[in-house]
């Protein structure tokens, strides 16, 4: 049989003999799909905007403090390495960078998870997820994991900038990289627990609000108005409880984080005036975090499809 | 081994809403019509045999497999067509089936390919690639069938499939139904409030009210004869019903028809020969079956 060009033939239904996949792989994929989704990929390239927008601007004063050292470099003003160069002077550095972007992170936080978790109940796509091959479980923990990963880039990109910069701005990459050395285990620990403690709450609020505009107001008034809990609170109650009321704030929380781990004086006025060790600050993100996971499962557990 | 069954399936909401009361069936293979009137407990039986809700007691098994401890297994064999609307508006066809695709463990490409496939099979051509938003009730509906054929279960849970559809579409989304049934081999269950659309694609029914079973049986059993002969007549129906009552069997004239209860061959030729002794213009002579609506009087 001899086929015209440009005919279409019904090759009709077709079985499927292939691959089926575990649940653990098909878990995998759902969190990579929410990873992509969180960046708009695959998308329109409206979707791409913010998120893409969010990061740049992130990773702009690397990006500006690593252009300064090449210039610096280039005009001699470069001190090469040891503990004067002036990677260290500069105001933005490997411990200092969570205080500078926050902001930025907490508003990626505020766009994003409420789109990769609302959508899904406001359309009603649940009935197909859930009678498919994850459970409900597998579900919640994919999405969140997927967020959790799209936050880490956002705030993990700054720091390789600035190690990919200091290798390449040094009069000699070896010495430069080993200036650099010492903050990575540092500002890794740092990223994946900030971002898991950002993420957690912003998943939280988006799991249980499935209506985009009041889960991006939620997540944004949660983080200013904590602060001003705060701020009250120390001054009404007295001793540890005030000590310890700034626990409720997640910025602060960060900020303490980032000072326990850099060895470092933290930005937050509240931080510095407690003076709590640092491993409180690391145990509440892990308490926080563990938390967030369980109300989110929670959440797919009993939401009916 | 039997598609469904179920035993002393029971669901009570809380608030006290019985769905689903004591219903104990077994489905065998085949195209199978799920038929009651709306709240009659479809929509709840499909969800409990997906393991989308727990059951309040009892037990149910859906190819073998327990509904409660082998949900994940069960699920890879089964697609679900949800009543509702369960479609993003933002994504297109493609992407959407291509993504429940690898929801049930297919992989990428496979998954793409299958999307296009039963995207075509549904009769979704180039409008797969726009986003669902703009489609039409119709093709939406066709979009909700091909997810839930996209990794080629075993078995297929309709729930409602012609909501909302004129009736060309109608037509159109029984005869896949249909097709899909017969050529593919897979077996179908399809709950609908309308009798009259299920009677044209199933070969079996099952009829349930307020969550307990009426009857399950063969298409043919529910349509059967009655044992009951409807003659009409231009005129003479009361002369024709006083004849046969004489000649002893049982006959009521009703307008211009005669009930005639016929047990045997003999009620036939009676009515042959009084007619044509008596003259009456006779215009036909046949067997009542029982309508599918009786079912719900």
């Amino acid at each position: 049989m001899t086929a015209a060009p440009g005919n279409i033939y019904d090759l009709g239904y077709r079985r499927y003999e292939g691959a089926r996949l575990g649940r653990a792989v098909v878990a995998l994929g759902l969190l990579g799909h929410t990873l992509r989704e969180a960046y708009g990929i695959g998308r329109g390239g409206r979707a791409k905007i913010t998120p893409f927008l969010l990061l740049i601007l992130n990773a702009l004063p690397a990006l500006l403090i690593v252009g300064v050292q090449a210039l610096a470099n280039q005009i001699g003003a470069g001190v090469p390495s040891g503990p004067a160069r002036l990677a260290d002077q500069l105001p933005i550095r490997h411990d200092t960078y969570q205080n500078v972007t926050s902001t930025l992170v907490l508003l990626f936080c505020a766009a994003q998870a409420p789109e990769l978790f609302g959508r899904d109940q406001r359309f009603g796509v649940l009935p197909l997820y859930f009678s498919r091959v994850l459970t409900r479980v597998d579900y919640a923990l994919a999405r969140t994991g997927g967020l959790f990963l799209a936050v880490l880039v956002v705030t993990i990109v700054p720091h390789l900038i600035l190690t990919v910069g200091s290798l390449l701005t040094a009069a000699d990459p070896l010495t430069g990289l080993a200036d650099d050395l010492p903050d990575v285990p540092r500002y890794l620990a740092v990223s994946v627990l900030a971002s898991g403690l950002l993420a957690g709450i912003a998943a939280v609020i988006s799991a249980w609000t499935p209506r985009r505009a009041y889960a991006t107001a939620t997540i944004i008034g949660v983080f200013i108005v904590a602060p001003i809990v705060v701020a009250l609170l120390s001054r009404l109650a007295v001793g540890d409880i005030a000590r310890i009321a700034h626990l409720i704030s997640p910025t602060d929380v960060v900020d303490g984080l980032n000072a326990a781990i850099f060895g470092t004086i933290a930005e937050s006025r509240a931080v510095v005036t407690a003076a709590l060790p640092g491993w409180i600050y690391i145990s509440v993100t892990l308490v926080a975090i563990a938390g967030a996971l369980a109300l989110i499962v929670r959440r797919y557990l009993t939401v009916a499809v | 081994m039997p598609l469904v069954a179920t035993e002393s399936l029971t669901k009570r909401y809380p608030g006290g809403v019985t769905a689903l009361d004591d219903l104990t069936v077994t489905i065998e293979p085949g195209i199978v019509g799920l038929v009651g009137a709306n709240g009659a407990g479809k929509s709840t039986l499909l969800r409990i045999l997906l393991g989308l809700l727990p059951a309040t007691s009892g037990h149910a098994t859906v190819l073998g497999f327990d509904v409660r401890t082998h949900a994940t297994t069960l699920r890879r064999q089964v697609g679900y067509m949800p009543e509702s609307d369960c479609l993003p508006p933002d994504e297109t066809a493609a992407d959407l089936v291509g993504h429940m695709a690898r929801l049930s463990g297919l992989p990428a490409t496979a998954a793409r390919e299958r999307a296009a496939d039963v995207l075509r099979h549904v009769g979704l051509y180039e409008e797969r690639y726009r986003p669902i938003g703009g489609h039409s009730t119709g093709m939406r509906q066709r979009v909700k069938l091909a997810q839930a054929l996209v990794h080629d279960p075993r078995l297929l849970l309709l729930d409602e499939p012609t909501n909302g559809l004129d009736p060309a579409g109608r037509d159109e989304m029984l005869a896949l139904v249909r097709r899909t049934g017969t050529e593919f081999g897979i077996a179908v269950v399809v709950a609908s409030h309308l009798l009259g659309e299920i009677e044209r694609v199933c070969d079996h029914l099952v009829a349930i009210d307020a969550g307990r079973l009426i009857r399950s049986a063969p298409l043919t059993a529910f349509t059967e004869r009655t044992g009951i002969l409807a003659v009409d007549v231009e005129d003479g129906a009361p002369a024709l019903a006083a004849a046969l009552l004489a000649a002893g069997v049982q006959a009521t004239a009703n307008g211009r028809t005669v009930l005639v209860e016929a047990t045997d061959e003999r009620p036939f030729d009676l009515v042959r020969d009084i007619a044509a002794d008596l003259g009456l213009p006779l215009v036909r002579i046949e067997q009542r079956r029982r309508e599918l609506e009786e079912l719900f009087r």
